[in-house]
């Protein structure tokens, strides 16, 4: 008996250590700090796994001849924008500011090892979160050039996009730039993330023109579509999830669990974008298109992104159903000017991240504008149009800044290098001519024979 | 004969250029029927060729009354300036070609000179018979085997001589093989009988489908009594099984009427043949099909889908209002479906029913948004009488 009782005694002190040692109880301080840090380290995973969905995406709205490389260039280039935020990108997003336009320092960061006595969550977790935003950012670009852009144009733009456009923008709104100064809302990157990431794409697939065979002589349009629907299904899913670290995990802070009220939120406009558009498409078209329904859940979600911390569940909802009906129309508007956008992301990032920013100036209440401390309410909630106005600003600067930073690198590096493979390549499909394996060598082998 | 058909083929492409100048003076009623007229025409002068083709080439005459039918849009007399070939062949049965040999024997002694090898065949085969009752039964059945074999044998010739001529005269096959050369599509009556009482045992995707084809038949030359008997069994069937007129509006509501929840037209939005309404498939079919739903539920055995409009209403299955709404919209429909058909400058014929609804006129839009909504509408009711009959599924 006495010795299954030392026996027990023993492990119980294996595990708890504190029963022996109740000394050196953590602070509240350091409780709120650790709660936080664990909150932001796992949103900044949940955004990051959201590369996983953009990996599927890309890949199941493309043909099976580019798979292996729309999937593969998705993690070369994960690693690529990593180094450079962490060489330069953070430095500018984040150092100390320079002029309101941008910051500087931080350079190779080089973090403490852990939190201050007085900050809210280590350096270190906050860098990891910005990040897996800056590398959300890329891949939205990628849209614009799928199916069709060299491997070595990847490398190029990633160095630009992810060391220095992105980095701006973001100093802008998020680090203290002259936005920031403005009050401007963009609670979790409608903008910052996917506005900038679309401008990318605009300027890539205008730069690149259509796919060989998405238009006609005559101007008309066919419909190239992408090998696989369930991977585009399962995508979205894979982006709607990690989009709780993305909107929720901006909060940067557990508190007073203000982030739950965020996160759902989020879940009320992804919602009503899903639903939106596929009853418009069912509407319009006569078909209810799976396509259209997808695109209507993400554009819900980009839009939501701006808006989730500044309005009432209502306008969540409001803002997602318009967002389905708004990436509908948009991506007829966008084939009806030849602009061929494969994935979308024009119509999903781009069109849906402006209405959501403009969204903040419409719905966003006093209250919760007062919680946040950043800008002013909207024009439905007593705010006048003063931040409808701030809002349509920051959209329209920063919308054309990432346009025109974009273009002017691609173009640059067009005239020197090129940017789209030969016709011979697009063809045979990047697998072969950027890798010289297929992502479905069966199928593919297969098809070549036949 | 090539010849022949040459001139036929002549013949065809005049009248064709004639009545498509004719658009616009006269009614799309009055076009498709003279358009009909002119495919009946031929095709009848097609088989005459084909059975002089069988006579010279030693085959003879057909050795039992038969009955060449139309399917399709040749059945409803509602061909365009490019359709297609459907059609099928019912022949008398073998048995009861020996009673008619009995009978013709009896009336006319052995008159017919150009007594073939079947004639004999069928005439020594009697005799024998008679002679020998004791074995009449096994040698009955080795007989009519043979006569039925070589009676086959002879009508997929005479078919598929035909078939060949109105291929050469631009009547292109049958995607779905609903021809008359084809062994499926050329039995005797019997044959027929038996097919069509197996299709509504066992109404299948594939059986209803055959069974909404043989709805449409039209007994274009021959021995009408055959292509009657078994339109009666047909119609028999159908007052008696309810439950398979369920399943033909199943399988014909699946081609929806191409106008949206706004009245909008739905246009195709990509390809070779983007900003082009599907009339053919998204029109004139669903109407088509409704038309034929509602005429064979209520036993109407007119094939025009005019015509059957008119006998629903005097059947008192539609008001007169309501008659008139649908020979309007349908009426359209025709008109359309010719318009897309209609040979081009070149004389070459467009295939299809894909209407550019950027040509069309601001009122000829209208008046298409009016009559695809009458179609949706009646597409509608059916599908709401189906459910409130049959339940859903």
């Amino acid at each position: 008996m006495v010795k299954k009782c030392l026996i027990v005694l023993g492990a119980l002190l294996v595990l708890f250590p504190t029963m022996a040692f109740a000394a050196d109880e953590p602070s509240a301080g350091t409780l709120n700090m650790g709660l936080n840090a664990l909150w932001v380290l796992v949103a900044g995973v949940l955004v990051l796994l959201m590369q996983g969905g953009f990996i599927l995406l890309e890949a199941g709205s493309t043909r099976m001849k580019n798979a292996g490389h729309v999937a593969g260039k998705t993690i070369f280039t994960l690693g690529l924008c990593s180094l450079l935020y962490w060489a330069v990108g953070y430095g500018f997003a984040f150092g100390p500011d320079i002029g309101k336009f941008t910051g500087s320092g931080d350079f190779f960061f080089n973090p403490a090892i852990a939190a201050g006595e007085t900050d809210n969550y280590p350096s270190t977790v906050f860098f990891v979160f910005q990040l897996a935003f800056a590398a959300v950012s890329l891949s939205i670009a990628w849209g614009g050039f799928a199916e069709r852009a060299k491997l070595s144009a990847y490398l190029i733009f990633t160095l630009f996009f992810s060391g220095l456009i992105y980095p701006i923008i973001s100093h802008w709104i998020w680090g203290g730039g002259w936005l920031a100064e403005d009050g401007s809302q963009d609670f979790a990157g409608s903008t910052v993330v996917h506005l900038t990431g679309a401008m990318g794409a605009f300027a890539a697939t205008i730069l690149l023109k259509p796919r060989i065979g998405k238009f006609n002589k005559d101007g008309s349009a066919n419909e190239i579509l992408g090998h696989n629907q369930v991977f585009t299904a399962l995508a979205v899913l894979l982006l709607w999830i990690g989009w709780f670290g993305f909107n929720a995990g901006s909060t940067v802070a557990v508190g007073d669990g203000f982030f739950g009220y965020v996160a759902f939120n989020t879940q009320l406009g992804a919602a009503g974008g899903a639903v939106a558009a596929l009853l418009i498409s069912w509407l319009v078209n006569g078909k209810a298109d799976i396509t259209t329904m997808l695109n209507g859940a993400l554009a819900g979600l980009v839009a939501i992104t701006a808006s989730c911390a500044y309005v009432e569940p209502w306008a969540a909802v409001v803002i997602g159903l318009a967002a389905g009906v708004l990436v509908f129309l948009s991506a007829k508007f966008f084939e009806k000017i030849k602009v061929d956008d494969p994935i979308y992301a024009l119509s999903v990032h781009g069109a849906a991240g402006v209405w959501g920013t403009l969204a903040n100036g419409l719905f966003a209440t006093r209250t919760l504008v007062e919680k946040v401390g950043v800008g002013r309410p909207g024009l439905f909630y007593g705010g006048g149009a003063h931040q409808l106005w701030v809002q349509f600003v920051s959209v329209v600067v920063c919308g054309a800044f990432a346009f025109a930073a974009s273009f002017v690198v691609l173009w640059a590096m067009k005239k020197l290098i090129g940017f789209r493979v030969s016709e011979e390549q697009e063809i045979i499909g990047l697998d072969l001519s950027e890798h010289g394996t297929y992502g479905y060598p069966e199928q593919m082998k297969k098809a070549a024979q036949g | 004969m090539s010849d022949t058909i040459a001139e036929l083929r002549r013949q065809r492409e005049e009248v064709q250029t004639r009545l498509a100048a004719r658009f616009g003076a006269d009614s799309p009623e009055e076009v498709s029927q003279a358009l009909n007229a002119l495919h009946d025409r031929l095709i009848r002068r097609v088989l005459e060729l084909a059975e002089q083709e069988m006579m010279r080439t030693g085959r003879g005459k057909p050795p039992v009354p038969y009955a060449y039918m139309l399917f399709g849009s040749g059945g409803r007399a509602e061909q365009t300036f490019a359709s297609d070939q459907d059609s099928g062949l019912i022949y008398a049965d073998a048995a009861d070609v020996a009673r008619s040999e009995r009978n013709r024997t009896a009336m006319h002694g052995n008159a017919d000179c150009d007594c073939t090898f079947r004639d004999d065949f069928v005439a020594r085969s009697e005799r024998n018979r008679s002679a020998m009752p004791g074995i009449a039964s096994s040698g009955c059945t080795f007989r009519d085997d043979f006569v039925a074999r070589y009676i086959r044998a002879y009508f997929l010739a005479l078919a598929e001589t035909a078939v060949g001529y109105l291929k050469q005269l631009g009547y292109p096959p049958c995607e779905g093989n609903v021809m008359a050369d084809q062994p499926a599509w050329c039995m005797p009556a019997s044959e027929w009988a038996a097919k069509v009482d197996g299709w509504f045992e066992e109404p299948s995707w594939e059986n209803v489908r055959h069974l909404l084809i043989v709805a449409d038949g039209r007994c274009l030359a021959g021995d009408r009594t055959l292509a009657d008997g078994l339109k009666d069994r047909y119609f028999r069937h159908v007052a008696d099984r309810p439950a398979v007129a369920s399943r033909m509006a199943e399988n014909t509501l699946r081609h929806k009427v191409l106008v949206g929840v706004f009245g909008q037209l739905l246009a195709e939005r990509y390809g070779a043949s983007a900003g082009t309404l599907d009339i053919k498939y998204g029109g004139y079919i669903p109407m088509v099909n409704a038309v034929r739903l509602l005429a064979v539920r209520s036993g109407i055995r007119a094939t025009g889908t005019l015509d059957r409009i008119a006998a629903l209403a005097q059947a008192g299955v539609w008001s007169a209002a309501e008659a008139a709404e649908a020979r309007e919209a349908f009426a359209e429909f025709l008109r359309l479906r010719l318009l897309a058909s209609a040979p081009r400058e070149d004389g070459s014929l467009p295939s299809g029913g894909q209407l550019p609804v950027r040509l069309l006129a601001r009122e000829d839009v209208d008046r298409l948004k009016k009559a695809l909504r009458t179609g949706k509408k009646l597409q509608r009711r059916i599908e709401r009488e189906t459910r409130a009959g049959f339940g859903g599924r």
